[in-house]
């Protein structure tokens, strides 16, 4: 821990590196309040990257831009509607607009898949029943390996979801 | 439909919330366990317009009223109540606000002892809360569990493996389950460690919320802790969590209250429960902001037997009479505002025994 570089009075939360060519160039250290001062901090530093797993789910450019303009087909709602009330219409927006429904989730719950109660026992595995493992059970333990930072696992977990998604049980 | 039964709401009653029993009930008051559901093939309540709003509340009102519920509820059809007994319903915690600001067809199923109300047509289709005076998350979860599985085999709910239970707003999609604990903290709020607790509460995700939930100013130093993360956390973990959380906050407002009653300070927190009788027993006229303060320090007095001849439930009695609602429906009247802190103040002495 080190005093931040601008107050000089507070604890560093924040660092903030110079890359040049993927090179550490020059950094600095600064407070939570400093840092907002300066615009570059976050009010509510996520755990981990919503974003990150985003890319991950390689969600970005695919299925969600991929039809931008696509309404609801269960109440209309459009994904502009969406996107400035920040709730969902019906039960089937959360299909229709998952793409951009996962991240926001990610962000408010630090998950994108259900653990608990469900109105019926769990049904049998969608996919790849074998091996036992659901799309919703590789989702999750992409989603930890992610938060605790396990990226060769949560590659490998992002490949066996694509496969799954695909359909072809490896 | 059954008919309103406002006979069965008289005022005296504190409804389970302000019992004032249960374990740790001298600081947890209350808790309360809500889940979100909602109708396959109907939109989310916000989205439906009068005639589908009409319809889903019929459909659930129906099956609600067949045989077999666990809990014997009856329904309060919300659309001929006027704005007064909704603001007591809001009171008496049975209804949200935004319902009490709802012109659609919507209601309310509550049973006897005010410890189950389901709201119809809130934000989503069925807003299930259940309470248990003092701490009892478990109590409280094992009760709901039991009316959701009787819910979920009399109407289609809305969900899926992915996302579990599927409601109008993604911060309450997944389990539904919002578990909060009212906590009566006047030690922290007079220690000024309040702030210190609040933030350690939100670090771990647990909101902080008034009286009222959302947006609601903490008044009389009441506050209600619950758990803010719906998604990808069972059940029995989110109660845990707030267990825990809670637990710690008991523990710390126990610790603080020894202070305030230790060495110098034992006098400041004397004079101030004292003073605060005083203003009950003498005030003409008592803003509800006033008089839920000085119930907070007249509560606080009673607990820690600063105080003699005063009782826990004349205070809980005290504390819902206070309101507005419940203080214009017991008047009989509708008051203005500054007749309402007139009367407030003339009926806190009769409840509290100390008319002269």
């Amino acid at each position: 821990m080190q005093f931040c570089t601008a107050c000089q009075k507070a604890m560093a939360t924040i660092v903030i590196m110079d890359l040049s060519d993927g090179a550490v160039t020059g950094s600095q250290h600064l407070c939570q309040a400093c840092a907002e001062q300066l615009g570059v901090g976050q009010p509510k530093p996520p755990k981990f990257s919503a974003e990150l797993l985003e890319d991950l789910l390689g969600q970005k450019g695919s299925r969600a831009r991929s039809r931008p303009s696509e309404a609801c087909s269960g109440c209309g709602m459009t994904p502009a509607d969406f996107r400035s009330k920040g709730r969902l219409g019906c039960p089937r927006c959360y299909e229709a607009f998952r793409g951009e429904l996962v991240p926001l989730l990610l962000r408010i719950h630090e998950a994108a898949a259900h653990r608990g109660r469900l109105p019926v026992p769990a049904p049998a595995a969608v996919v790849s029943e074998d091996d036992g493992r659901t799309l919703t059970d590789v989702r999750r333990r992409l989603e930890d390996a992610v938060r605790g930072e396990r990226y060769e696992e949560a590659a490998r977990l992002r490949d066996e979801l694509r496969r799954l998604e695909r359909g072809d049980a490896s | 439909m059954s008919k309103p039964r406002r006979d069965k709401q008289p005022e005296f009653r504190p409804g389970t919330w302000l019992l004032g029993t249960g374990p740790e009930s001298d600081i947890a008051i209350c808790t309360r366990v809500r889940l979100a559901r909602n109708l396959q093939d109907f939109p989310f309540s916000p989205r439906l317009d009068e005639a589908e709003a009409q319809e889903l509340y019929r459909f659930v009102t129906q099956r609600l009223q067949k045989p077999g519920l666990p809990e014997a509820l009856t329904v309060l059809d919300l659309q001929p109540v006027e704005e007064l007994e909704r603001t007591v319903l809001v009171e008496r915690h049975l209804i949200s606000r935004e319902l009490a600001g709802s012109k659609k067809p919507s209601g309310v199923a509550v049973d006897l002892e005010e410890s189950v109300a389901v709201m119809i047509n809130e934000e989503d289709h069925l807003r299930v809360q259940v309470f248990a005076p003092g701490l009892q998350p478990e109590a409280a979860w094992r009760r709901a569990e039991r009316l959701d599985d009787a819910l979920i085999a009399r109407l289609p709910m809305a969900w899926s493996e992915e996302f579990g239970f599927l409601t109008s707003c993604p911060t309450n999609t997944g389990t539904g389950l919002r578990l909060s604990v009212m906590l009566h903290l006047p030690g922290l709020v007079w220690s000024e460690e309040i702030d210190k607790a609040t933030t350690v509460a939100q670090k771990i995700h647990l909101a902080v919320r008034g009286l009222y939930g959302e947006g609601s100013r903490a008044l009389g130093d009441f506050y209600q802790v619950s758990n803010q993360v719906t998604l990808g956390r069972d059940e029995t973990t989110i109660q845990s969590e707030v267990l825990l959380a809670v637990g710690r906050i008991v523990q710390w407002e126990r610790e603080v209250r020894s202070a305030l009653l230790r060495g110098s300070a034992r006098v400041k927190t004397l004079d101030r429960v004292h003073r605060a009788l005083g203003t009950l027993e003498r005030a003409q006229i008592l803003t509800s902001e006033e008089a839920l303060g000085c119930l907070s320090a007249v509560r606080f007095g009673i607990e820690e037997n600063l105080l003699d001849g005063f009782a826990i439930p004349a205070v809980n009695r005290a504390l819902l009479l206070s309101q507005p609602g419940h203080l214009q429906r017991h008047s009989k009247e509708l008051l203005k505002p500054d007749e309402r802190d007139q009367r407030r103040a003339q009926l806190l002495r009769e409840v509290l025994g100390c008319q002269r």
